[in-house]
């Protein structure tokens, strides 16, 4: 939400700078800061998250990195970010540089994300770097080739947890767990989802990952939500996901606003003191209206009382 | 009254007093002519108001951002013009005020047929009147409308009865001298006037009534208009969302209706040759009483624009800068200065206060009082807080069309019909107070 927000926010800015960017400049780097080194290793791990935080911040205007499909902003787009031509140019620390201090359109990163945040990015955007293969390797790590891959999730109710399990099957036919993946554990609330998968959602050896379950998150009346499990990166195995009612929140009692008194109820709900002061001014006021109309039938009688 | 020293000549004025006012109402040519016109601009305009019932809606200019549009801005002015009824005949009244004595009949019919008129444009404005009586069935209290609706009937009721309740000396003395009248006029004559003769008695008791009313109508009458300001006041908009929005439109009623009375003062004069009656002086009082009004509501404009426009926040910003300077600027200003500033300057010298320039001024009064409430209506909800994404052109905009205008134009001729007719079957001007309050004896036969 907050990132929404912050995209909604660059996207003015886009347009109010949009005039002062006819003229400009290059981007002129410090050689100090250019070397500076990605203090994080470039695992399975820390790519995902880097890539996640790349889709919420800077996809809307980037695209996707090696697909071109940038926002055509004028006078300069913003560049295609997984291109090898701009990844060969620019070290870490270069890039890492442009994400703080920003220029024209380009929005400045330095107080918005966080280092770790910026430097998973960095992370994420070199592994499509064809020049660091080894690093690449090192990042899709170990999972042999499978097919059919499956998810199962498990659900301890007693203890608020819940546990998936990813597993596929390999060439030589032996369903092996997958490592390294990063999953989401998302419940279903009245408008979206909210996330609670916690720190470190990333399956282990075996292709488990657990959760433990917000103690405090309400349900409904039986302590019931929806959850819903997915693989968060749809580029591994394609869309995965489970979804599942589980027992693991607050029984609560949903409160129709609609069943109390309020302004904004039905009639039947309206405030007592709406209803008494309504009744009261109309019985009042028409009662001496009536009783006015009454008074009138005794003029002519008093006529007749004068002779 | 009764006790009153016996003198010739004035027995005679009394004569000359009726002869005077009941003379016009039987012997006016053009009266009928114009209410052939009126009723003939009724039927045209009916027609459109058929294609409207026939067709919905859709054939006005009223779309899903301006959904209130000429309809509504009109009847918050008929109901503002019908204030005038509690000002003069139930506030000044009250307060023994006596030059007001001829020209508050005038009033109460002004306040009648506006108020029922007003009543009758919300139902104009409803695509399907015939559920109109769902308000009341299945009306929510906290809702304005169901108040409005109430406190609408409510005001009619009790300012028909002030016109009738006052009237019953005079309705003796029209079945007694209306010799020429139709059958059916002599007998309503004959039961509205309750048999009154003018006994001490009958008097005390119909002037304890007519005290009843005249006390009742004050809490309806700020009732009836801060009542129609909530049904602004209590939505969120740009605009609409403020404190003085009662008091503000209580203050702008006064205008409207000091003015139309005026008006209206002024061609019975000429038409009906009371200038005996409503004298010079009746002019030169509701000049300087509508310069107080108009000076009551220029402070309200003051704080209503100057505070918002200081602060200028967003929201109102696009809305003020409209009224401002933007594409509202000329309906906004005219009004303020053509309906209100100017006014206030000329009226503070006598002679615009004679009969012809006061009622003149008043025109322009009651005119910018017209384009005031349609300011306060369309501009508003042009600009929703929440703007509709991808929006049809035609919503941003409105126009009305002719339907509207149309119907808008019947509503004010129903108006001039029934004040015409009403005062074509009652005398405009009270006979037997105006005889009290010149110290006449008054005598009515049984
Ligand atoms: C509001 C749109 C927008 C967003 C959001 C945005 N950028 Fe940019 N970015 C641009 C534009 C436009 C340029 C080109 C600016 C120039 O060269 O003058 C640019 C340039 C860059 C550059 C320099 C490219 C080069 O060719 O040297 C980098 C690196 C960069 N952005 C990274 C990011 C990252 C990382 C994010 C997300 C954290 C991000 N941007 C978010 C619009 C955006």
């Amino acid at each position: 939400m907050k990132n929404t927000i912050k995209n909604i926010a660059a996207l003015f800015l886009i347009f109010i700078f949009s005039g002062s960017l006819a003229n400009a400049q290059g981007w002129s780097v410090p050689s100090s800061a250019k070397k500076k080194q990605n203090p994080y290793e470039a695992t399975a791990k820390n790519i995902s998250s880097g890539k996640k935080i790349y889709n919420l911040n800077c996809k809307s205007c980037h695209g996707d990195p090696t697909m071109a499909n940038m926002l055509p902003l004028a006078p300069v787009a913003p560049t295609d970010l997984g291109s090898q031509n701009f990844l060969v140019q620019s070290s870490d620390g270069e890039i890492y540089y442009k994400v703080n201090k920003g220029q024209g359109a380009m929005p400045t990163f330095e107080k918005t994300l966080s280092d770790e945040d910026k430097w998973m990015v960095i992370t994420f955007l070199r592994s499509f770097d064809k020049n660091k293969k080894e690093r690449q390797q090192v990042a899709e790590i170990k999972n042999p080739e499978v097919t059919d891959v499956k998810l199962e999730l498990k659900v301890n109710e007693a203890e608020k947890n819940m546990s998936a399990k990813l597993s596929g099957v390999t060439k030589t036919g032996k369903r092996v767990g997958l490592q390294g993946i990063e999953m989401s554990f998302l419940v279903k609330r009245s408008f979206g989802f909210l996330d609670v998968s916690g720190e470190d959602p990333y399956t282990n050896e075996k292709g488990d990952v657990q959760i433990q379950f917000p103690k405090d998150l309400p349900g409904d009346r039986e302590g019931q939500v929806n959850m819903l499990v997915k693989v968060t990166d749809d580029a591994f195995y394609g869309k995965l996901e489970e979804a599942r009612v589980v027992t693991l929140g607050v029984p609560t009692d949903p409160v129709n606003p609609l069943d109390e008194r309020a302004m904004w109820g039905t009639r039947a709900n309206a405030p007592i003191w709406i209803i008494v002061t309504f009744v009261g001014g109309v019985v009042g006021i028409w009662s001496v209206i009536f009783l006015v109309l009454f008074q009138m039938i005794k003029l002519p009688k008093l006529a007749s009382k004068q002779d | 009254m009764n006790d009153l020293p016996k003198q010739k000549e004035t027995t005679l004025s009394f004569e000359k007093i009726k002869k005077d006012i009941l003379h016009p109402m039987q012997n006016h040519k053009g009266l009928e002519l114009w209410i052939v016109f009126l009723i003939a601009v009724i039927s045209v305009c009916g027609w459109a108001y058929y294609i409207q019932l026939k067709d919905g809606l859709g054939v006005t200019g009223m779309r899903d951002y301006v959904s209130w549009g000429l309809y509504i801005a009109n009847f918050v002015f008929f109901v503002a013009v019908s204030l005038v009824g509690m000002l003069i005949s139930s506030i000044l009244g009250l307060l023994r005020i006596d030059w007001i004595t001829p020209i508050s009949r005038i009033a109460e019919i002004i306040a009648v047929a506006f108020v029922a008129v007003a009543g009758l444009v919300i139902v104009l404005d409803m695509g399907r009147p015939d559920r109109v009586l769902n308000v009341m069935i299945h009306g929510r209290f906290q809702s304005p409308i169901l108040w409005d609706v109430t406190v609408i009937t409510t005001y009619l009721t009790v300012s028909a009865l002030l016109l009738i309740l006052p009237m019953i000396p005079d309705l003796a003395i029209c079945k007694k001298e209306l010799t020429k009248a139709s059958p059916i006029m002599k007998k309503l004559y004959n039961i509205l006037s309750l048999g009154y003769i003018n006994t001490p008695e009958q008097h005390k008791h119909l002037h304890k009534m007519i005290r009843t009313l005249m006390v009742l109508i004050v809490p309806i009458g700020l009732a009836i208009h801060t009542v129609t300001s909530w049904l602004f006041a209590a939505t969120l908009r740009n605009g609409w969302d403020t404190t003085i929005f009662g008091p503000y439109f209580v203050a702008g009623a006064f205008v409207a209706g000091a003015a139309a009375l005026i008006i209206a003062m002024y061609f019975f004069r000429v038409n009906y040759k009371l200038q005996d009656y409503i004298t010079d002086l009746q002019f030169d009082k509701m000049g300087k009483l509508l310069v107080a009004v108009c000076l009551v509501y220029l402070y309200f404009n003051l704080n209503e624009f100057l505070v918002p426009g200081y602060k200028m926040k967003t929201g109102d910003d696009v809305h003020l800068k409209e009224l401002f300077y933007g594409h509202w600027a000329i309906m906004f200003w005219s009004s303020q200065l053509l309906g209100n500033i100017i006014p206030i300057i000329l009226l503070v010298y006598k002679k615009f206060r004679k009969p012809l320039p006061i009622m003149i001024i008043s025109l322009f009064v009651l005119a910018g009082a017209w384009f005031k409430r349609y300011v306060i209506v369309i501009p508003t909800l042009l600009h929703p807080h929440l703007p509709i994404q991808n929006v049809p052109e035609n919503f941003v905009h409105y126009y009305p069309t002719a339907i509207e205008v149309s119907v808008t134009v019947l509503s004010f001729a129903l108006v001039l019909l029934i004040i015409t007719v009403l005062s074509k079957i009652f005398p405009v001007v009270p006979i037997v107070e105006t005889a009290e309050s010149k110290g006449i004896e008054v005598k009515i036969d049984a």
